[in-house]
C-alpha cells in the first residue's frame, strides 16, 4: 500500500503544501496578533489572515534623518561625559547643555576610553561645531552629520512609545541605513494621514518632579507637593547609561543653576524643597517605597521624589546618602547635576524617555531630507482590487497562450493549476509570517506565475520531444535533462534579485523576497510535482 | 484545428555576419540614444520622482466638474505634470523638488488642495538628497545583479564564447528597454528598476536553454537550435502576453508600479527574442563550426 505514496510523493508534497497554505490563510489560530485594546475583527482585514501594507490598506510612511552633528573618537581626557558635554556647549553661542550630549564608547568598560560628542541644536552648523570642538580642547577623529547610536535608539523608543500610547495598531518604527551609511528613522502608521502622524511625532507632554511625604492626617498617610521641578528647569536630560563599575544604570540629569539677580535658581529651589520635605537631611537620603498602583507611600517609607508625566506618577526615587548630604549642606546647587539610578538599563531608558515627555532627543527632519508617503484607506482598498484584477488578467493571458500553443488540455491545464498553486503557497506563507502584502509583492506574484509557467513549458517540451513517452525510464531521463535548465534559470533569477532584498530601495525588497521564494517553491515543490502529473497523463494510457 | 507553431527559421540561408548585424545595430542605436540623453539632460533616462525628489499628489474630485482647471489654479506653484487616471476619477499631480525651498512643501500643497475642495487621496514626498541616494543605490544594485549573473553563467558553461554570448545578449536586453523608455517618454521609477532586474533573470532563461541544447546535448546544430527555439519562444511569448495584459489593466486603473513593470518587461522580452535567436545563435554557430577548431 506504500507503493502509490512512494511513486507520487512529489504530487503529495504539493497537496500538503497547498493544504498548509489554506490553514495559514483561513485558520483563526494564524490570525494577525491584535494590538492592545483592539478586537480580533479589527486586526483581521477581510476573510483571510493576509495583512496588507500601507499602499494596499492606507496609511502613512515617513522616513527622515535625525538632525545633528557627531564628533567621533573624542578623547575625554579623564572627564565625565556630563563635564565634556557642558564644556563643548560652553563654546557654542546660545546652545544649552541640553542640546549637547557626550557618550562613552563601550559604556561600562572603564573610564579612560574614547567617546562621541553630538550637538542636536539645528542652528549649529558643521563648521561651528568643529570650531567649538577645537576650542574645547578635546581631541577627536572626525565630525560627521547625524547623531549617535544612543540618540537614535532613544528616538526610536520615544516614537514607539507614542505609537503604542495612541493605540495605533500595526504602527512601527525602525532605523534604516542607506548605502552611503546615513541613518534614517522609518515610521509606518497604517490608517493615519500624513499630518496626523507628523502631529503625533511633534507632540510633547508635560513632565514635572513632585515630592510625596508622610502625613499622619491623610487617610493613606501620604501628602504631595507638586511643581518642585518643571520641564524648563532641566538643563540637560541625558540618555540612559550603564554604570562604570558594578551593575545598574542611570540617567544623568542637570538642573538649571543660574537665575536672574535676586531670584533663586531652580537648582536652589529644588535643593531647599528636598531638604524641607525630608528627602535629604544631614544624616543621609530618604529610602523610598512608593506604591504606583495606589499612589501612596508604602509601610515605613521616607519621602519620595516623584516623576510625573502628563499628571501621572510614572517613577519614584529615594536619594543616595552622599547626594543628600551635599543637598543638606547647600553645596549641591552649584553644579545642579544628579543621577537617577536604576537596577536595569531598560528602566533607565524608560525614565530617560519619561523625562523627555515625548520630545525627541533630536529633530526629525521630515520636510527637508525626509521622504513621506500617504495613501488614503479608500485608495488603498481600490489598489487592492485593481492589482488583483491585473493579476487575474495576467494569469488568463498566460493560460490563453499556453492553450493556443499546446491545444492539449492534458498538458496545459495542469500547467496553469500548478502555477496557481505556487502563488497560493506564497500567499499562505505571507499569512503565516504576517508579511504585509504591498503592490510590490503582488508584482512579485505575477513574476512568479511568469517564471513558473516558463519552467513548466521547458518540462513539457522536453518530455514530449523525440516521440512517444512509453516508459518511466525515458520520462525520468528527459525530466532530469529539463531540470538542469530550470535549476540554472532559477539560480540566475535568485542571483539577480538578491541585491534588491538587502538594499533599501523602497518597497522593492518585498518584491525580491517573494520572487525568490516563489522560484524556490517552484524548483523544490511545484515543478517536480508537475513532472509527476505529466508522467501519469502521458505514460498511463 | 491546429495549434500555433513556433515558426522554423532556416538559419543556413544567412551568414553569421548577417545574423549579428540587426541586433548589433539596434544595440548601437540604443546606446546612442542613452548617450545622447546623458549628454543633453545629464542622466541616462528621464528620471521619475523617486530619483529627482519632489511631491506627488493623488487628487480626487469631490464636488464635480472642471477638476483639471481647479488643479491648475489651486496651487501657488505650477505643477510639473497632471495625469488623469480614467477608471478612478483621480488625478496625479507632480511637483518637482525646488532646490531653493524644500521646506514644508508637502504640507503646503496638502492644505492648498484642501482649500480648493480637492480631496487628497495620497501624498508622496521625496527629498532631493534621498533621491540622489536612491539613484546611487539603484546603479549599485543593477551592477551587482549583472555581475552576479555573469559569474554564474560562466560557472555554468565554463567556456568563453557561449558564456559571453549570454552575457552580451543580457546586456543588450537591459539597454534596449532603457532607450525605448526615453523615446516613449516613460520615467525611470523604482518599478522600472525592479523590471530591469527581472529582465536579467528572465532573459537569461532562454539563452541558457539554447546553450544547453546546443552544447550539452547530442544532435546536429540546427536541430538543437530549432528544438530550443520551440520551447524558448513559447516561454518568452507567454511572458510577454502576461506583461502586456498587466500593463494595460494597470494603466487603466492607475497602478503605476505594475504598469511600469509590465511595459518594461514586455519591451525587454521582445529585445530578448531578437538577441537570443540572432546574436546568440550566430555566436554559438561560429563557436561550434569555427571557434572550436582554433
Amino acid at each position: 500500500m506504500f507503493e502509490p505514496i512512494k511513486e507520487n510523493w512529489r504530487v503529495l508534497l504539493l497537496v500538503v503544501v497547498v493544504l498548509g497554505a489554506t490553514v495559514a490563510l483561513f485558520a483563526p489560530q494564524f490570525a494577525p496578533e491584535t494590538a492592545p485594546g483592539e478586537s480580533a475583527e479589527n486586526a483581521t482585514q477581510g476573510i483571510t489572515n493576509l495583512q496588507y501594507g500601507l499602499d494596499l490598506a492606507g496609511g502613512t510612511r515617513i522616513r527622515a534623518p535625525l538632525l545633528g552633528y557627531t564628533a567621533t573618537g573624542v578623547d575625554f581626557a579623564g572627564e565625565t561625559p556630563t563635564q565634556v558635554a557642558s564644556d563643548v556647549a560652553a563654546e557654542l553661542e546660545g546652545v544649552s547643555t541640553r542640546e549637547v550630549d557626550a557618550v562613552r564608547d563601550d559604556e561600562g568598560t572603564g573610564s579612560d576610553g574614547a567617546g562621541a560628542v553630538e550637538v542636536t541644536d539645528t542652528s549649529v552648523s558643521e563648521s561651528e561645531f568643529r570650531a567649538a570642538m577645537d576650542a574645547s580642547g578635546y581631541a577627536y577623529d572626525t565630525i560627521r552629520s547625524g547623531v549617535t547610536q544612543e540618540t537614535r535608539d532613544a528616538a526610536v523608543e520615544v516614537i514607539q512609545g507614542k505609537i503604542n500610547e495612541a493605540g495605533l495598531s500595526g504602527g512601527s518604527v525602525q532605523q534604516v541605513q542607506s548605502i552611503t551609511g546615513e541613518y534614517f528613522i522609518l515610521v509606518e502608521v497604517p490608517g493615519q494621514g500624513r499630518q496626523d502622524v507628523i502631529d503625533l511625532l511633534e507632540e510633547r507632554g508635560t513632565v514635572e518632579i513632585a515630592i510625596a511625604y508622610p502625613d499622619a492626617d491623610a487617610s493613606d498617610g501620604t501628602a504631595r507637593t507638586d511643581g518642585i521641578l518643571a520641564q524648563d528647569d532641566f538643563e540637560n536630560i541625558g540618555t540612559a547609561s550603564r554604570r562604570e563599575a558594578g551593575s545598574g544604570a542611570y540617567v544623568p540629569v542637570s538642573v538649571v543653576n543660574e537665575a536672574p539677580e535676586g531670584q533663586r535658581s531652580p537648582a536652589v529651589q529644588f535643593q531647599d524643597a528636598v531638604v524641607e520635605y525630608g528627602v535629604a537631611s544631614a544624616s543621609g537620603g530618604a529610602r523610598c517605597n512608593y506604591d504606583l498602583e495606589t499612589n501612596s507611600l508604602g509601610e515605613s517609607s521616607d519621602s519620595c521624589l516623584l516623576l510625573v508625566v502628563d499628571g501621572e506618577v510614572v517613577n519614584a526615587f529615594g536619594m543616595d546618602d552622599g547626594l543628600a548630604r551635599s543637598m543638606a549642606s547647600g553645596g549641591w546647587a552649584d553644579s545642579g547635576n544628579f543621577r537617577l539610578t536604576t537596577t536595569s538599563f531598560a528602566d533607565a531608558q524608560t525614565i530617560s524617555i519619561n523625562l523627555r515627555a515625548g520630545a525627541l532627543p533630536a529633530e526629525l527632519d521630515i520636510s527637508g531630507q525626509g521622504t513621506s508617503s500617504t495613501i488614503s484607506a479608500t485608495q488603498g482598498e481600490n489598489f487592492r482590487l485593481y492589482s488583483a484584477i491585473a493579476g487575474v488578467f495576467a494569469v488568463f493571458a498566460v493560460a490563453g497562450v499556453v492553450f493556443l500553443r499546446y491545444r492539449e488540455p492534458k498538458v496545459a491545464l495542469p500547467m496553469i493549476v500548478t502555477a496557481l498553486a505556487e502563488v497560493y503557497a506564497l500567499l499562505g506563507f505571507a499569512a503565516l509570517v504576517g508579511y504585509p502584502l504591498e503592490l510590490a509583492v503582488i508584482a512579485g506574484f505575477i513574476a512568479v506565475v511568469g517564471t513558473g509557467v516558463d519552467d513548466l513549458v521547458i518540462i513539457a517540451d522536453e518530455v514530449m520531444s523525440e516521440g512517444e513517452v512509453n516508459s518511466r525510464t525515458v520520462f525520468d531521463s528527459r525530466f532530469r535533462r529539463a531540470f538542469w535548465v530550470i535549476g540554472a534559470a532559477a539560480a540566475t533569477t535568485i542571483v539577480a534579485m538578491s541585491p534588491l532584498m538587502v538594499l533599501s530601495l523602497g518597497d522593492l525588497s518585498g518584491f525580491a523576497i517573494f520572487t525568490i521564494l516563489g522560484v524556490l517553491i517552484g524548483v523544490l515543490i511545484t515543478r517536480p510535482a508537475y513532472g509527476d502529473i505529466l508522467r501519469r497523463l502521458l505514460t498511463v494510457r | 484545428m491546429t495549434a500555433i507553431e513556433v515558426p522554423e527559421v532556416d538559419y543556413t540561408e544567412y551568414s553569421n555576419r548577417q545574423l549579428v548585424l540587426v541586433p548589433l545595430a539596434v544595440l548601437a542605436l540604443a546606446v546612442l540614444v542613452i548617450g545622447g540623453w546623458y549628454a543633453v539632460t545629464g542622466a541616462p533616462a528621464t528620471l521619475g520622482l523617486e530619483f529627482t525628489g519632489g511631491v506627488e499628489l493623488r487628487v480626487a474630485d469631490d464636488a464635480g466638474g472642471d477638476v483639471e482647471e481647479r488643479i491648475e489654479t489651486a496651487f501657488d506653484r505650477e505643477p510639473d505634470s497632471i495625469r488623469s487616471i480614467p477608471a478612478d476619477d483621480v488625478y496625479v499631480v507632480t511637483f518637482r523638488a525646488a532646490a531653493d525651498d524644500p521646506e514644508g512643501l508637502a504640507s503646503d500643497l496638502e492644505s492648498q488642495a484642501d482649500a480648493a475642495g480637492l480631496s487628497v487621496e495620497a501624498i508622496d514626498q521625496v527629498s532631493p538628497s534621498f533621491a540622489s541616494d536612491t539613484a546611487r543605490t539603484t546603479i549599485f544594485g543593477l551592477a551587482l545583479a549583472f555581475l552576479g549573473m555573469s559569474v554564474l553563467v560562466f560557472a555554468l558553461f565554463r567556456t568563453f564564447v557561449p558564456s559571453i554570448a549570454v552575457v552580451a545578449s543580457a546586456f543588450s536586453d537591459l539597454v534596449i528597454p532603457v532607450a525605448a523608455m526615453n523615446l516613449l517618454g516613460i520615467e525611470m521609477t523604482l518599478g522600472i528598476v525592479a523590471a530591469l532586474l527581472m529582465i536579467i533573470g528572465y532573459s537569461v532563461d532562454s539563452d541558457i536553454l539554447l546553450n544547453n541544447s546546443v552544447l550539452r546535448r547530442t544532435g546536429e546544430f540546427y536541430e538543437s537550435v530549432s528544438r530550443a527555439m520551440r520551447t524558448g519562444v513559447t516561454m518568452t511569448v507567454t511572458s510577454i502576453a502576461a506583461m502586456l495584459v498587466m500593463a494595460i489593466v494597470a494603466t487603466v486603473f492607475g497602478v503605476g508600479l505594475l504598469r511600469d513593470i509590465g511595459i518594461i518587461l514586455a519591451i525587454g522580452l521582445c529585445a530578448d527574442l531578437m538577441n537570443t535567436y540572432l546574436l546568440n545563435v550566430a555566436l554559438l554557430r561560429w563557436y561550434k563550426f569555427e571557434g572550436v577548431k582554433r
